[in-house]
């Protein structure tokens, strides 16, 4: 017992001891999920509802497949900045990490946190994976491709983020080969699995609105005997990025646009199993789960191959950390300190911790990012500090308000703006000092969704082969077709379709919060922009904004500061 | 949709200044927000601007053509076009990509009055108001009625989340154990002197998707009593859009 370990940045409290527990802690089993799969079938298209027990009804699927998966052999080596499960390393209350902006901050309103026994930071399934293994604090609680093939180099591929049930393209592929791990080493992105047909909250089977055909299967999962969607337990797999376990009560909140029926569709709200409050949707790319607590329920199903379920306190101390946790970006290379107390109050990590959540930010009384005036009438000058922070502002006039045709986006267009609609980035991205939907936020901009999603077509000198699954959607006669992309529908990832059923969420996404990006490339649910300046490039592309290098140049740095 | 003449040959027709019809979609984009119109019979019609979810007549969808359902009114043309108020407009579920008319601004075709909601950020509020979050009953007493209505061919969308919600917090406020629904299917009668049918079923479908969505949101405690009526024989071209709908009856 006892190393060394480096888990701090250039601000960052000095934390020189560890402790490295020798066996995964807290493991105590409740029933089997197993037995919570015995649950009618029943008709439930537009009853997401909330789930009897605490449990989502797709949740007991995951878990057979879960459990029937290798436990892949794992270790877990200390290096500087990441965080190994079960190390007992102490939490600093703040903490600054360097990337290629800056420096990303990471603060525990809460003060110091004792990892060690703490469910967040112990490995408590069977894979040797904790929470942290993959919401990690330098990496702005999420993990960066890049972290990712440092893991893999450092460890020689043993690191348990490398688990074979979602840290490799299928579990069935040889562990030690770096291309059964190819999405998440190039692309950062780990195996969803998810039940087919699906299951609504209370574990009844919903009636699709589509048939799927798996077109293209380079991972082998989708049509695997054993993983795959003809396999005995049906599941489809996706592959998506890890999103941000930090600056929760923004996309938890109860404010704005969030009661009981979602406002885009009319359909009724999913809800949180304890309280019977609906749920803002706006946690997990599809939406899947209402609240912090049964997201973690689900997540030590699938990527810990925890076989229970989590006992309350555990549950209790994940989300209380999951509240208390923020991250952003508290200094830029170029623009120097984003936490000086006459700064933009927008930026910087503790005007996020102190901010109001639940606000509707698109308007000129309430900012989505508020950047205030100093950096706006900075005087010109040579100051290359100067010069980064007015680009920062223009870049943050450019998300306000440069106007462009949104044209064909599906939960955008079909909401009462009418199909084009002529607004700003900020009119999706509207939520304050997050940059999320403020109401429940999946949309359809092309992401996954062919035409637009990144796909090249094949020639016989191009040697890359494609990488992500491509699914067939055929909706059925008696529905209205998806109103921009008709009657079939390819697509890498059906998205929210997968959860609901309904041909018209098929592709659509739950949008990302804007904070601690310089810190977690590659972007968009499936990594398919590997910079932010790709990001860019891709809207200018999908809306035709026309944008200037300029203006790309101020819109990267401008997100490179949240 | 189904296209049918009316009693007599097409002989039946709504009154003059009466504009029913479906047509391509047209946006013209100004100086502020965008305007939509639509052309019939040789004549330009000015149906709406851009607005937001709260504006009680939201745009069209280019790629889909859309019915028309509006009065001429002696208002002065807005972007060039003769304005219909009242004013229903139905996004028709096909798509149609001969439905792609977008026109450049012009000087000349400006909104001569401030849009409710600019096409960047608004001032702080949506064009017609924020959403009641928890909307409170003026009155419990029973029974008390609701009605919903649908674009044609249409059911619930994102203009009927407020009003579900509503429906949601009086029953439980008031303590009602019976909702009573009925859904109705109806037509249109176009300024052609054809009659626009909805699908046979909608009634039932609108009756039994509300029942289903409020079960959806939690309120299982009462007694759904489902009932559809056929009513397309009603439409006279008048006020049709009025005839799709569905009455709640909370008792």
């Amino acid at each position: 017992m006892g190393s060394s370990s480096a888990h701090r940045g250039n601000t960052g409290y000095v934390l020189n001891t560890t402790f490295r527990s020798s066996a995964p802690a807290a493991r105590t089993r409740y029933a089997s999920l197993a037995l919570l799969a015995l649950l009618p079938l029943a008709h439930a298209a537009d009853t997401p509802g909330a789930a009897t027990n605490g449990i989502a009804g797709h949740v007991p699927a995951q878990n057979r497949q879960a459990q029937a998966a290798p436990p892949t052999a794992s270790s877990t080596v200390p290096a500087a900045r990441w965080w190994v499960p079960g190390d007992g390393v102490p939490l600093a209350p703040y903490i600054a990490y360097p990337n290629a902006h800056g420096q990303l901050g990471i603060l525990n309103t809460s003060g110091l946190i004792e990892t060690r026994g703490h469910p967040f930071f112990e490995p408590i399934g069977k894979n040797g994976r904790a929470c942290v293994s993959c919401h990690q604090p330098a990496n702005a609680m999420s993990l960066s491709v890049a972290a990712i093939q440092a893991r893999w180099r450092e460890t020689g591929g043993k690191d348990p983020i490398f688990a074979a049930i979602d840290g490799m393209n299928c579990p069935h592929l040889p562990p030690d080969d770096p291309k059964s791990h190819s999405l998440l080493l190039e692309r950062g992105l780990f195996r969803i699995f998810l039940p087919w047909p699906p299951k609504a909250a209370d574990g009844t089977r919903i009636d699709p609105e589509f048939d799927i055909e798996v077109v293209r299967d380079p991972t082998g999962c989708n049509l695997h005997p054993k993983y795959g969607l003809k396999s005995e337990n049906p599941m489809i797999s996706v592959y998506r990025r890890p999103r941000v376990a930090a600056n929760t009560k923004y996309f938890t909140h109860h404010g704005f646009g969030v009661f009981a029926f979602i406002g885009k569709n009319g359909l009724p709200a999913a809800r949180d199993p304890d309280t019977g409050l609906p749920s803002g949707m706006n946690m997990l790319a599809d939406a899947r789960q209402p609240t912090l607590a049964t997201q973690a329920i689900e997540a030590a199903v699938t990527h810990l191959q925890f076989d229970g379920r989590l006992p309350p306190e555990q549950l209790e101390r994940i989300v209380a950390f999951e509240r208390q946790i923020y991250t952003a970006q508290v200094f830029d290379n170029a623009a120097g300190d984003l936490m000086e107390s006459d700064g933009p109050p927008g930026l910087g990590v503790r005007n996020l911790a102190n901010g109001r959540e639940g606000l509707l930010g698109n308007n000129i009384t309430n900012y989505v990012i508020p950047l205030g005036e100093k950096w706006h009438q900075l005087p010109p000058s040579d100051d290359p500090e100067d010069e980064a922070r007015r680009s920062i502002a223009r870049g943050h006039d450019i998300f306000m308000f440069r106007t462009f045709w949104i044209k064909d986006v599906m939960h955008l267009n079909t909401v009462g703006l009418g199909n084009p609609a002529k607004r700003t980035c900020a009119t999706c991205h509207g939520m304050h000092m997050m940059g999320m939907d403020i109401a429940n936020g999946w949309m359809d901009i092309g992401t996954t969704n062919l035409p637009w999603a990144r796909e090249e077509p094949e020639n016989p000198w191009n040697p890359r082969d494609a990488q992500l699954p491509l699914f067939k959607i055929t909706c059925k006669a008696d529905v209205p077709p998806h109103p921009f992309l008709g009657r079939v529908i390819y697509t890498q990832d059906p998205g929210r379709a997968l959860i609901s059923g309904k041909c018209n969420d098929v592709g659509a996404i739950v949008m990302q919060q804007f904070r601690g990006l310089a810190a977690r490339a590659p972007y968009f649910v499936n990594g398919s922009a590997s910079t932010l300046r790709e990001l860019v490039d891709f809207y200018d592309r999908r809306f035709n904004i026309g944008l200037t290098d300029q203006e790309r140049d101020d819109l990267v740095h401008f997100l490179s500061v949240l | 949709m189904l296209l049918t003449c009316a009693v007599s040959s097409c002989a039946t027709l709504p009154p003059s200044d009466h504009r029913n019809f479906v047509a391509c979609p047209i946006v013209r984009d100004t100086s502020t927000v965008p305007c939509w119109l639509a052309e019939y019979e040789g004549e330009t019609y000015f149906l709406t601007i851009q607005t937001d979810v709260s504006a009680p007549v939201t745009p069209p969808w280019l790629g889909h053509r859309v019915l028309v359902e509006g009065v001429v009114s002696d208002e002065p043309r807005i972007c060039g076009g003769i304005v219909l108020k009242p004013l229903a407009l139905s996004v028709m579920q096909e798509l149609d990509e001969s439905c792609n008319t977008m026109l450049p601004a012009e000087e000349r075709y400006n909104l001569t009055f401030e849009p409710p909601r600019p096409p960047g950020p608004s001032r702080g509020r949506l064009s017609f108001g924020d959403p009641n979050m928890n909307p409170q009953a003026e009155s419990t007493a029973l029974p008390r009625t609701f009605e919903l209505h649908y674009e044609f061919d249409g059911k619930v969308m994102f203009r009927h989340a407020q009003l579900l919600q509503k429906i949601l917090a009086f029953v439980r406020q008031s303590g009602a154990t019976q909702v009573a629904i009925t859904g109705y299917r109806a037509a249109s009668l176009l300024s052609s002197g054809e009659r626009m049918l909805e699908q046979a079923t909608i009634g039932q479908h609108r009756a039994e998707q509300i029942a289903e969505l409020l079960k959806g949101a939690g309120l299982t405690g009462v007694r759904y009593e489902l009932k559809w009526e056929d009513v397309a024989g009603k439409a006279d071209g008048i006020d049709d859009a009025a005839l799709r709908r569905a009455v709640v009856t909370v008792r």
